[in-house]
């Protein structure tokens, strides 16, 4: 027997942050697994982690780019180099009074991440490519019931009832960003009698697994779900007593009026559902103990916060809010602050959307942070002078990566580059490194210490949890959040006079009774265990404005978005003859795109481990128009771009959609760089270059897309 | 009795492949720093069978590994006398002290799960995580399953859950040691 020595930590293959368990041999990983003091599953990402910690491609010393940018090419040099270049640079900046043109682009562990910390002490803007993924359902939902404004909170699946039903609208949590045990959970309350309905223009596993599966067009979700509504409202099916008791005065006699021509015979021409099945979903819904609902792709398009307005409309008019099975509002457990706190930009006052012709409109979408994909248009602008990136991939990951790759290679009259210093943490080398002038080496989550506070985040499995070193570093590699520390204590000292990493997050985790080693007792994780049941009838109120559940927007009315439209994206109406295909792109389990470290682990680009490929998916009946079969290479031909991969023909898809796994398509690393595949996003628009059409309907989504496949 | 195996819950295999990475990570099948896709060990793979056109679709995935079947083909093949089925477990265990590599076994097993040691020269494959089960913890795959498809158990007794629960074998799936069942309805 090997197993004597398993150290809890966190896994970090994604942003789901599971609590692990690794068995340590000799100082090496040898196996990693689920811990059961949380919820005790891991998924194939994170048993594959310890290939990424043993890659012989791992990054060990800081480099600096020696050729142009794009070319990739690099010395080495010395942490005091690095450090002292960041340091002069930024100085610089800031003596220009020019600070807010520093943003650092990431994936925040929490909000008192140090990295977050260094950008608001130093005057700068965090940039994420969190937000923008499902912004508008945060937003929605925020608006209407007043929830805390976090990235996803998942249906609490474990405490789904007999009966209830559990609703994926192009959400695929059997292995996406979602913790480990979300797939046993479900499958768990559809063995003691919960339905899974499954609402997606693909069949993946989660199809595979639910009661019924119903394709839709992409984009259609917001009609379907406001076809149900209508069909509930006018045939009094819809929860009278809590509506009654707990929706603004005023707001459902308004959206009686709203909904009544939002018939599902109306609505089923728009989201392609038969009536009759939104129908008979409405009434299944009707009659179950509870509902919930979950939804990613599809709230990405360009009516996202059509779609999740409809979609709290729905969770509202069935009573579906903070009840065992339905929409969970959990609540924060703050970290304590470490004092003096830093002081947050003014959004307002510097620009929050710093770019666009409706730069204006964006006001009224309060997002705490900026979406990443403003970056190409801010360098462009000249409003974006340093950046810095950890743990993203804005190079492969974001709409338009294609603009973000060109705008990192502008130019000034004198040859300068308009952004004037980037720099990126990697773990191995990555699409984004390519365009770097310091690639800084980055540590796995087997190497180093680290506070994960997402009070929000997706299972309630832990709100807090500690990942901590199982094995010696690699190389030189340092986690970017020392860094940072160490930067600040260079710029701005006053803000991190504590003595390093760990004693800030032992003063955070005072905030909720714990400590560092109070968290290594209890396993590295914290949690209540649950988000608590009907919150809002103790509090008296929702967290609103008027602290009821207010169904009208009444901010957006002098831009008509007082009520969810049901039309589709306008990407999608538009262009239908000389673009047939609606692009719909997916997640892979097997690849985390944001987390570039996934595109070079041989265990998740093995064919019998992982995943390999990513060819266009079309359904036979389109390919038969076009007289393709499978293996062929096309041309897919968007507005923007044109690539030529080879078509996989399948009866998942739903005719008049091309599939496309997001991810896929790195040429660095000799594993990511296998074949001649492609990422989603060389197809999609650069969100920033068409503002002027995305407005409120889109929120910060924006990968509608349109192509033409040709032999 | 005399027979353990592993029983795979068709309503509940997702086809995820975290216990095939798990199993390669627990048995050093994967040389992380050197390892490329496509040239990789493995003891378990997944399968998946997809029936009807859109929009009226069934898919099933399960796991396939070593099948440990009644009379194995792989011990009557290997001319060295390393393959053996372990009277107590009914695991079909290869010595690899034994074994001088001539890849017999390999070409005589039905089920395509026996790998081969280039540096070591001899064939290896799943033996229920031997070394575990005989110190009463289940097989990591069974440990790991992120769906709790996978139960471990003696397949008598493993048959007798599945008709609790309301499953039927799949006869034709399991026509050796390792189970594969399924709801009727579903």
């Amino acid at each position: 027997m090997h197993e004597d020595k398993w150290i809890p930590t966190i896994c970090y293959q994604c942003k789901a942050e599971c609590a692990i368990l690794a068995r340590v041999e000799n100082g090496v990983v040898k196996e990693v697994k689920g811990n059961p003091l949380a919820k005790g599953k891991m998924c194939v990402k994170g048993m594959a982690g310890i290939t990424t910690l043993y890659s012989g491609e791992r990054l060990k010393y800081p480099l600096k780019r020696i050729g142009e940018r794009g070319e990739g090419k690099f010395e080495r040099i010395s942490w005091d180099e690095a450090m002292d270049i960041m340091e002069k640079k930024l100085r610089e900046l800031r003596d220009r009074g020019e600070m807010h043109k520093f943003t650092y682009s990431m994936f925040p562990h929490s909000s008192t991440d140090p990295k977050w910390r260094f950008v608001n002490a130093m005057g700068g803007f965090i940039t994420t490519g969190l937000p923008h993924c499902d912004s508008a359902k945060i937003m929605a939902h925020l608006h209407t019931f007043g929830c805390f404004p976090n990235h996803h909170i998942a249906p609490i699946y474990y405490s789904v009832p007999k009966g209830g039903i559990m609703i994926l609208a192009g959400r695929h949590p059997f292995g996406c960003l979602d913790d480990a045990s979300v797939a046993r959970d479900i499958l768990n309350a559809k063995e003691r009698g919960a339905k899974l309905i499954v609402i997606d223009p693909i069949f993946r596993s989660e199809a595979a697994k639910a009661d019924w599966w119903i394709p839709i067009k992409p984009g259609g979700d917001a009609a379907f779900f406001l076809g149900m509504c209508n069909y509930l409202l006018t045939n009094d099916l819809y929860d009278k007593n809590f509506c009654d008791k707990w929706v603004r005065e005023g707001d459902m006699d308004k959206l009686m009026e709203f909904i009544k021509d939002k018939t599902p015979e109306a609505m089923s021409p728009i989201c392609e559902v038969p009536a009759q099945d939104i129908i008979k979903l409405a009434k299944m819904c009707a009659q179950a103990p509870s509902v919930c609902v979950d939804a990613f792709k599809s709230i990405m398009y360009g009516n996202a916060m059509d779609w999740g307005h409809a979609w709290s409309i729905f969770l509202v008019i069935t009573g579906n809010l903070d009840n065992p099975g339905g929409q969970p509002l959990p609540e924060i457990a703050p970290m304590a602050p470490v004092e003096p706190v830093p002081p947050a930009p003014s959004l307002h006052e510097l620009g929050y959307h710093r770019t666009g012709p409706n730069r204006d409109k964006f006001d009224y979408y309060t997002f705490i942070l900026e979406p990443t994909w403003y970056a190409a248009q801010a360098v462009k602008e000249g409003t974006l002078k340093v950046f810095f990136a950890s743990e993203c991939n804005p190079a492969l990951s974001e709409m338009g990566s294609s603009v973000w790759r060109e705008a990192m290679t502008l130019k000034d009259k004198q040859g300068n580059y308009l952004l004037e210093l980037f720099v990126v943490t990697e773990i191995l080398p990555s699409e984004t490194m390519k365009w770097a002038d310091l690639v800084l080496p980055d540590q796995t989550n087997f190497e180093r210490w680290e506070l994960l506070y997402m009070p929000w985040w997706y299972t309630y499995a832990h709100t807090a949890a500690i990942c901590q070193p199982v094995v010696e570093p690699i190389g030189e590699s340092r986690h970017a959040n020392k860094v940072m520390i160490e930067l600040g204590k260079r710029l701005v000292p006053e803000y991190f006079a504590f003595k390093d990493d760990l004693e800030y997050y032992d003063t955070e985790l005072a905030g909720v009774g714990m400590s560092l080693q109070k968290m290594l007792d209890n396993g590295c994780v914290w949690s209540p265990r649950t988000a608590g049941f009907y919150k809002y009838e103790s509090a008296g109120k929702f967290n609103t404005p008027s602290g009821k559940v207010e169904l009208e927007w009444r901010m957006y009315k002098d831009l008509g978005q007082e009520w969810p439209s049901p039309e589709l994206p306008v990407e999608f109406k538009r262009g239908e003859q000389e673009y047939p295909f609606i692009l719909v792109n997916f997640r892979s389990t097997f690849l985390n795109n944001t987390g570039a470290w996934s595109h070079n682990n041989a265990q998740l680009r093995d064919p019998i481990s992982g995943r390999d490929r990513n060819p266009l998916v079309l359904n036979p009946l389109d390919a038969k128009k076009l007289d393709l079969v499978d293996g062929d290479l096309v041309t897919v031909t968007s507005k923007t771009a044109q690539v030529r991969i080879p078509v996989c023909l399948s009866e998942k898809i739903k005719p008049g959609c091309a599939g496309l796994i997001h991810g896929f398509g790195q040429t660095m690393g000799k594993i990511a760089s296998l074949g001649n595949w492609i990422g989603d996003n060389e197809l999609i628009a650069d969100a920033g270059s068409h503002l002027d059409e995305q407005d409120l309907r889109g929120g910060e989504a924006h990968v509608a897309t349109r192509v033409k496949v040709s032999k | 009795m005399r027979q353990l195996s592993i029983m795979v819950d068709l309503d509940r295999c997702i086809g995820c492949k975290t216990c095939v990475v798990a199993c390669r990570n627990h048995h050093n099948l994967v040389d992380h720093e050197n390892a490329m896709p496509g040239n990789l060990s493995y003891y378990l793979r997944v399968e998946s069978e997809l029936t009807g056109t859109y929009p009226n679709l069934a898919e099933d995935t399960w796991v396939v590994m070593c099948q440990h079947c009644k009379k194995p083909p792989c011990v009557k093949a290997c001319e060295s006398g390393a393959i053996s089925k372990d009277l107590q477990t009914g695991i079909v265990l290869i010595d690899q002290e034994k074994c001088v590599g001539a890849k017999k076994c390999i070409e005589k097993c039905p089920y395509k799960v026996i790998q081969f040691d280039i540096e070591k020269n001899c064939a290896h494959k799943c033996d229920l995580c031997y070394d575990r089960v005989v110190h009463g913890h289940d097989p990591v795959c069974v440990e790991v399953c992120m769906a709790d498809a996978l139960s471990f158990g003696e397949r008598e007794i493993l048959l007798m859950q599945a008709e609790a629960a309301g499953k039927k074998v799949i006869k034709k799936k399991s026509t050796q040691s390792v189970l594969y069942v399924k709801n009727p309805k579903s």
